[in-house]
């Protein structure tokens, strides 16, 4: 390959280099083609067959911000979430059988075909064109968009004696059907399986709010759906059991090993790679294989979007923190998302301790789990000593998930995003904190990031702007909590 | 109050002037008072304290009339003149203010704060920030394309586009929290700390403790012990957000009642947040207006959405609050049937039901002349309704008016033809229907096939139904 410098230090060398580069970024990273600069180089495509200046100087720079992206990794604009494999750097991945390979493969096209589609984007157009049909469905069936609230009664309790505090908003998406951000993800899912040709649809669920939301969108869209849950919770839930099956569901108990969630999920993975050409598989979470990681948070980042745009109409500006509870990770990077990229912007997630990070009875994966693959992904998990993965334990069922969305693992290694914890009790009392301060009552999940602004809003200067995500409500929980509250 | 008045106005006029001597009150407007006023057992009694309104200490300050309200408002009509003197709140001969004395002036007060509050524009500013951003509003009408071809289906692919206004997407689930907010607004307005409220299946309850959460202020629900045991999640909620729940014997009406004798105890401490479109004037008006913002949303939806009115509206009637809050908009647009489905529990014929305005005659109760149900001596019939939050004997004097002049359509479905409506919608559409709303959804089985292709109708779906699956579940296994 010749490739002539004219104006620019671009020697053969580094040129002949380009053997050693990684792997070429396919069209469905998120790297921007300016960013790669061939879109700029006007005259050629390929760089091995043209000569060119232009090229070689492209090139070279490319290798250079490729070599020394490895060692200053620090600016989010320049990282691939995901890469072409699916990778957050060494997180996510698609680690799963042959059979599923090409299933993965064809969602993934899929996904990128309708991405960009006019008519099938989300919530640019949800307030504008009602024609798209992403948009008008989050619209007129889910009630998007959803408020931002300022919690006038919340900030008071928090502010210090000399008057000074942050300023507390929350993300309304309890307010959408079906009570939780999970429906975000099960619409654009469906709308995904229906332009796919699929007729059939499988979702794993803990406690059933998403086998709820997945029920849901197929009884709207007249899809057969199979729900897997573990036969324990089945009793603990039986109501949305209930509520499943009145939406026109089957739901198939789970009695192998402890017959919770995470054996759901397993099963839910043997359905599929059995059916898989007639299947889709609504996965809940940013977890599994890629391109679920990537795709969930695509459905679910109309949260931030709209968070960015009310935060301008509020108070001219963006928000300083971004709070939300993290069992999976998906409504944490749905608000986080879009702000991944400005680094005056704080992201916090906030994982369950359960009875104490002491007592081996909790769900905080990233802060006491340790790097393994789990459902088709690399992501920290709450393993043991020969592997096998711990049961975790948390009051809220949502949180009860021994794994982590891959990009949660990657936001955590690369320092963008902090990860903290809260314990059982903290969240019973923030469930009740805020239902009697603002006549709110969050769901068991959110309460978690409810709990941590105790330790938060102190440390924070006069009017910060937090927003915490309110992914859901709490009306399931009340038996729950009354329970442990003798309210 | 729990008794009903059969006997004319004529008897009770007699009694006029004695109370109006007693009372040593201004009274330049006709006012009927029924002639025994045995209806607080027990408390109540008339003191000179009560009739000095100085005593009720309004600390409010009363806005400036304006001649217009800025746009964007979630804009509330007032038909009235601040200056007038207080109404009478009748709707033809419906309405009233069928109390004892002692309500009057507290009456008057709020009717005056009420209309202040309408007009000014600090109020409304708060009252739309906070529909918006706290309740969720502006609610969608949403096409319901699968419960649409179900109909055309049946009809040789000719039917009626069905149109869900989903006010089970509000906060708390159902569009009792319009009014209760606004109200609880309204009291801390008048500086009153603390709310006092009745509930029948939950639903006002909880609404009104979010709204008293929120704004701080204390909260009371009255619930009997009945409805209790029905709707046990409900109450959980109530604790939950910080009000304490009053068990009474009885139902609805019993709750009702003590409620009233509370306030009535503790006038100008305590604010009694009416939950629905009952009740002494201006309790009705009150509501109504609250709850109206339901309709004027669902009129610019549909011009946005077929540029046109809805040909139909249908909407479940229990008090009527819901039905009112999405028919005011349209009563004076004639090209609008509106249609109000009223529960008939095991059947009109059984005596089993609530369908006040099918079945009912006209009478007072609490403090207002509407239709009610009542047996041959005038006492309250009990009524029943899968639907807990239908399950009232009377219901709104403003209906009782738009069934008497013609302008409201009126029908009922079973028990059994909400339950399957409930179990339709949620198979259908993905959608959830309180039972109470799912009496409305019953309806579009016989009304459909009588509609012309394309015809718009538009359904109220007054709340969601999570709450109602136990009962659903067991309504099934039975």
């Amino acid at each position: 390959m010749a490739i002539r410098a004219a104006a620019t230090s671009a020697p053969t060398a580094r040129s002949s280099s380009a053997l050693s580069l990684p792997p070429p970024i396919s069209s469905s990273s998120s790297y921007s083609s300016a960013q790669l600069s061939f879109g700029r180089a006007k005259s050629t495509t390929r760089p091995r067959t043209t000569v060119g200046c232009a090229i070689s100087c492209t090139m070279t720079r490319e290798a250079a911000a490729v070599t020394s992206t490895e060692k200053d990794d620090s600016d989010p604009a320049l990282w691939s979430r995901p890469d072409s494999f699916g990778r957050f750097g060494k997180f996510g991945g698609k680690y799963v059988p042959e059979t599923l390979m090409y299933a993965l493969t064809e969602l993934e096209s899929a996904f990128n075909s309708v991405k960009n589609d006019p008519d099938f984007q989300a919530s640019k157009l949800c307030i504008s064109a009602v024609k798209a049909e992403l948009g008008g469905i989050l619209k007129d069936y889910v009630g998007r968009e959803t408020p931002l609230y300022f919690a006038e009664r919340l900030t008071d309790h928090y502010r210090r004696p000399n008057g000074e505090g942050p300023h507390i908003y929350l993300k309304r998406e309890d307010l959408n059907h079906t009570g939780a951000h999970k429906i975000n993800n099960a619409i654009g899912q469906v709308l995904l399986a229906k332009r796919l040709g699929k007729k059939r649809i499988i979702a794993e669920t803990g406690a059933g709010q998403h086998g709820v939301a997945t029920a849901t969108v197929c009884a709207r869209f007249g899809l057969e759906c199979i729900i897997y849950m573990g036969a324990q919770d089945m009793e603990r839930q039986s109501l949305n059991v209930f509520r499943m099956r009145l939406l026109g569901a089957e739901v198939r108990g789970v009695h192998s090993g402890t017959a919770t969630l995470k054996d759901a999920t397993s099963e839910a993975i043997r359905d599929w790679v059995t059916n898989v050409e007639s299947t889709h598989y609504i996965l809940g979470s940013v977890a599994g294989p890629h391109p679920y990681p990537m795709m969930v948070r695509e459905f679910h980042k109309v949260i931030g979007e709209e968070t960015r745009r009310q935060a301008m109409e509020k108070w001219g500006g963006k928000p300083d923190i971004l709070v939300a509870c993290v069992g999976g990770g998906s409504n944490a990077m749905g608000l986080f998302e879009d702000f991944v990229k400005d680094k005056d912007v704080r992201l916090i997630g906030v994982e369950a301790a359960g009875l104490g990070l002491d007592s081996g009875k909790h769900a905080a994966t990233l802060t006491k789990g340790e790097v393994g693959v789990l459902h088709g992904a690399m992501s920290y998990l709450l393993q043991d000593d020969d592997g096998q993965i711990i049961e975790p334990h948390s009051i809220s069922a949502g949180l009860d998930y021994p794994g982590v969305g891959p990009e949660h693992s990657f936001l955590k290694e690369k320092g963008r995003a902090e990860y903290y914890c809260v314990t059982d009790e903290e969240a019973l009392e923030a469930f009740k904190r805020v239902s009697r301060l603002e006549g709110i009552i969050p769901a068991l999940e959110t309460s978690h990031a409810l709990a941590y602004l105790e330790k938060l809003c102190p440390t924070l200067p006069d009017k910060t702007k937090v927003v915490l995500n309110c992914s859901g409500r709490g009306d399931k929980d009340v038996q729950t909590a009354i329970k442990y509250l003798k309210v | 109050m729990n008794y009903a008045c059969k006997t004319h106005h004529s008897a009770m006029k007699s009694h006029f002037t004695h109370f109006r001597t007693i009372a040593g009150h201004r009274n330049h407007y006709p006012q009927v008072v029924c002639a025994n006023p045995v209806v607080f057992e027990g408390n109540g009694r008339a003191t000179r304290s009560k009739f000095d309104s100085s005593a009720l200490r309004l600390n409010y300050k009363p806005g400036s009339p304006t001649t217009e309200l800025p746009k964007g408002r979630v804009a509330i009509l007032v038909d009235d003149d601040a200056a007038k003197p207080p109404s009478t709140g009748k709707f033809g001969r419906f309405g009233g203010k069928f109390v004892p004395e002692t309500l009057i002036s507290c009456l008057e007060e709020l009717e005056v704060v009420f209309r202040q509050a309408l007009r000014d524009p600090q109020f409304q500013e708060e009252l739309t920030t906070a529909l918006k951003d706290y309740v969720g509003r502006e609610t969608p009408l949403y096409y319901a394309e699968r419960l649409t071809a179900h109909y055309k289906a049946q009809n040789m692919g000719r039917g009626p586009d069905i149109y869900i206004k989903r006010e089970d997407l509000t906060h708390c689930g159902a569009h009792k929290m319009n009014n209760a907010l606004a109200q609880a607004m309204i009291a801390k307005r008048m500086g009153l700390t603390a709310v006092v409220a009745a509930t029948g299946a939950g639903q006002h309850g909880v609404a009104t403790a979010a709204a008293c959460a929120k704004l701080g202020l204390s909260c009371t629900v009255f619930m009997s012990t009945a409805d209790m045991e029905k709707q046990p999640s409900n109450v959980d909620l109530m604790n939950l957000l910080g009000a304490k729940v009053e068990p009474t014997a009885g139902s609805f009406k019993d709750a009702s009642s003590e409620s009233i004798r509370v306030w009535a105890g503790q006038l100008g401490e305590v604010y009694y947040l009416a939950g629905t479109a009952v009740g002494p004037h201006p309790c009705p008006t009150m509501v109504r207006e609250f709850q109206s913002v339901i309709g004027r949303e669902t009129r610019r939806q549909a011009a946005e959405k077929w540029g046109g009115t809805p040909d139909a509206v249908v909407a479940c009637v229990g008090s009527g609050s819901n039905a009112l809050g999405i028919f005011h908009e349209f009563v004076s647009d004639p090209t609008v049937r509106l249609i109000g489905v009223e529960a008939a529990g095991f059947g009109l014929d059984s005596g089993k039901h609530a369908a006040t305005l099918a079945a009912g005659e006209v009478g007072v109760y609490h403090g207002a002349m509407s239709y009610l149900l009542q047996d041959e001596e005038g006492h309250i019939v009990r009524p029943h309704s899968v639907g807990v939050g239908l399950e009232y004997p009377g219901v709104a004097p403003e209906l009782s008016f738009l069934k008497e002049s013609g302008r409201m359509e009126f029908c009922s479905a079973t028990d059994k033809e909400a339950v399957e409506a409930y179990r339709r919608v949620a198979r259908l559409e993905g959608i959830i229907p309180a039972l109470e709303a799912s009496h409305a959804f019953a309806y579009l089985e016989k009304l459909c096939p009588t509609l012309p292709d394309g015809a718009k109708i538009v359904v109220s779906c007054s709340g969601r139904g999570d709450k109602d699956a136990a009962m659903v579940s067991t309504y099934m296994s039975r």
